[in-house]
């Protein structure tokens, strides 16, 4: 093997249950996202952007979208002859089968993969966030900081801090503590998820957390506390942009109503940073002549005949005449019948929305519109038209 | 058995009568329906048929051809055996003449079969059914025929295609449009009869027509279906975005486009901005084309790369669209 810099491991083992049935059948990194994407698309094509080639991707929970998905990698320019990218599901060593029990036991698992490509720095990223960011820029930061880790964080809402792994830091940006989740949080910068660790500092650590047998083998819970307490040289890297993640069925509408924001920074039309994906090979979207079509983004194999606001539209959706859809996110292959209402609701891929199906919703939760979700509604019109 | 077929694709024959849209570059490369190139309608359906193996013959300038088709990864004909072949040839008068020059190829080649089509024929088509029939037939060619006219497609044995090639001097025969149309040939002629959506593109005419006619539901269902896919270069371009103020009715876009103004009955093809309080009526917008804003757009065809400045108005007419040369800036002041 070729000697690399850097190699990235992307763990994309995530279940991502507040996700409800939109992770039914495929992990959380295979969630489609912004019409065309699917979740993972983004730290892949930030690898590439970034100049790193060898990427190994972690997965765990239902991976047969995810394995089909990520192929050989040619989407991202990813298939290489040295690196390119490597699916790395869990393997039985001898006749134990060893799942991964946590994020650090995941990275441990594959010390081989790693070990192969004799790398001076590894970069850890999770499949689960939506933004662009320069990775290179971080390894530069971590190379002139020599730091034995980096931790790429951003500043959150104070009433949201609760919600993170909160890093506090000095002045100089040197993380000081790690607070998972605190109840009172004493800084507002956020973990991102994202880490650089010098090659042995790494392996050194997860030897021990995996011989440590209360660890519950994970990189916030357990391996930084521990490189802390050893006072190792970890430092903060502020980054500043879009980041978001996409953990529920109201998050990851948002951040698809946020790529309708023309103040926001997510830009996916930026062309020197372009967001790769899998290629659906579809025709050119079709406005029909009825068809209105305002404040939304829509991706090619559509058919539009109906009415669409602030809403983003998949590959191959078709709204028949005379239906209208409001701040909704559409997934792949749907159909929404004629004369039908649907708004503030993510419409599951490949759904049938029967002719007239009215959907109202002014709640401040986002619908989740499935089969079943379908099933009842209809139960409960005939009801109310019996009654 | 659909791997018995040889794909060869003749990129030399010049249409007429493509004005300024062949000017820079093949006929098989120009922009077609949003985002696709002539040439991608004939190959994505070689390779729908299952053939493995295509022969494309270019005319100067192909580098844009070239540009397009890559490795032929797109179309999945990046093969370690057979895949896509690229043969420019000195120009010689004369289809046989230039496929002489490749006679290599067809001689290493282990098919049985060659479909040899033009490559400025928009349609969706299966090849395998119009192998059975040749087969069941037992003619020397089989012509594709679309509404009484040839759709100068043909399929035919390799040994008969090397030995036209061969004997082009003795015969006379330059082309296989001379073979089928001479009447006093010994060779027995059969036909096809394709009954779906076909156009040959020999014109600006032709082009305008037919890409308008794609704007109607029934036709643009007859050309693109999901069992037979339209392949094409990938360009990674975002969802069309479709700003606040914008109004589209009656449109194909591609992705990638920007989109403040009003479209309307019109093709914009990946990547186009159209600004704020401008309208595009009846008109085709080529690939990363920019209109400014209060433009006024009607029966034109913009080739890719153009800008239009801010209050140009252009206007051609239904039987005779104004066509903009590739890379021009048009403003206001030379419009008006």
């Amino acid at each position: 093997m070729v000697k690399q810099k850097c190699v990235a491991m992307l763990l994309a083992g995530g279940k991502g249950s507040r996700l409800k049935e939109l992770t039914e059948s495929l992990a959380k990194p295979a969630v489609p996202f912004g019409g065309k994407y699917r979740i993972i698309d983004f730290p892949l094509s930030n690898c590439v952007n970034s100049g790193i080639h060898t990427v190994g991707v972690l997965t765990q929970y239902q991976p047969l979208v995810l394995n089909s998905y990520i192929g050989i990698g040619s989407a991202w320019d990813l298939d290489r002859k040295n690196g390119g990218v490597t699916v790395l599901p869990p393997y039985s060593e001898s006749s134990e089968v060893k799942w991964y029990s946590g994020t650090a036991s995941a990275i441990y698992q594959n010390l081989n993969y790693i070990k192969q490509f004799d790398p001076e720095y590894v970069l850890i990223l999770s499949g689960d966030h939506i933004y662009k960011m320069n990775y290179d820029t971080m390894l530069d930061y971590h190379i002139e900081k020599q730091a034995d880790v980096t931790i790429s964080v951003i500043e959150v809402p104070w009433d949201e801090a609760s919600r993170f792994g909160i890093m506090n830091t000095d002045d100089e940006y040197n993380v000081t503590r790690f607070d998972e989740k605190p109840k009172k949080p004493e800084s507002n910068l956020a973990s991102m998820g994202i880490y650089i660790f010098k090659w042995p500092v790494l392996r050194k650590y997860l030897e021990m957390d995996e011989s440590n047998p209360d660890s519950s083998n994970d990189f916030g819970k357990d391996v930084i506390p521990a490189m802390l307490a050893d006072e190792l040289k970890l430092i903060a890297y502020p980054f500043k942009g879009y980041w978001k993640d996409v953990g529920t069925v109201k998050s990851l509408w948002e951040a698809n109503m946020d790529l309708l924001d023309d103040e926001q920074d997510l830009n996916l039309f930026e062309h020197s940073w372009r967001i790769y994906s899998v290629n659906p090979n579809q025709p050119p979207q079709i406005i029909g002549t009825k068809a209105k079509v305002k404040h939304s983004l829509v991706n090619e194999g559509c058919i539009i005949d109906g009415a669409i606001e602030q809403s983003v539209m998949f590959q191959g959706v078709e709204v028949e005449e005379d239906a209208v859809i409001k701040e909704c996110v559409v997934m792949p292959n749907a159909r929404i019948g004629r004369g039908s209402f649907i708004e503030r609701a993510i419409v599951m891929n490949g759904l049938e929305i029967p002719e007239n199906t009215i959907i109202r919703n002014d709640a401040d939760d986002i619908l989740l519109i499935t089969e079943a979700f379908l099933a009842e509604h209809a139960e409960q019109q005939t009801r109310v038209e019996e009654a | 058995m659909k791997k018995s077929m040889l794909g060869v694709i003749d990129a030399i024959l010049l249409p007429e009568e493509m004005g300024e849209l062949a000017a820079h570059r093949s006929p098989a490369a120009i922009p077609f329906a949003g985002r696709y190139r002539l040439v991608d309608f004939v190959l994505s359906n070689m390779v729908n048929s299952g053939i493995q193996s295509v022969a494309i013959f270019p005319r100067s300038p192909y580098r844009s051809l070239m540009d397009h088709l890559g490795s032929g990864k797109d179309w999945d004909l990046n093969r370690k055996r057979d895949g896509l072949f690229f043969f420019p040839a000195p120009a010689k008068e004369g289809q046989f003449s230039r496929m002489a020059e490749h006679l290599d190829y067809f001689n290493r080649s282990d098919q049985k079969y060659v479909i040899l089509s033009n490559s400025t024929t928009v349609a969706n088509m299966d090849f395998a059914p119009v192998l059975d029939r040749f087969i069941q037939h037992k003619s020397d060619i089989l012509e594709v025929i679309h509404k009484g006219e040839s759709a100068h497609i043909y399929l035919l044995s390799l040994p008969l295609l090397l030995e036209l090639i061969k004997n082009r001097h003795e015969t006379g025969y330059k082309s296989m449009q001379d073979v089928v149309e001479d009447a006093g040939s010994s060779l027995t002629i059969s036909e096809y009869e394709f009954e779906g959506f076909l156009k040959r593109i020999k014109s600006i005419d032709d082009y305008y027509q037919t890409s308008m006619q794609l704007l109607e539901k029934e036709k643009w269902s007859e050309l693109f279906n999901e069992f037979q896919p339209i392949y094409t270069k990938v360009k990674d371009e975002p969802p069309t975005n479709y700003l606040a103020g914008s109004y589209v009715t009656n449109a194909m876009i591609a992705n990638g486009c920007v989109i403040e103004g009003e479209v309307n009955h019109s093709i914009i093809f990946r990547g186009v901005k159209i600004g704020k309080k401008s309208t595009v009526k009846n008109s085709i917008i080529m690939q990363k084309s920019k209109i400014g804003q209060n433009c006024i757009l009607e029966h034109v065809i913009i080739d890719k790369d153009v800008s239009v400045e801010d209050g140009a108005v252009l206007r051609g007419t239904p039987d005779e669209p104004l066509v903009i040369k590739k890379g021009s800036v048009e403003s206001a002041v030379a419009s008006s």
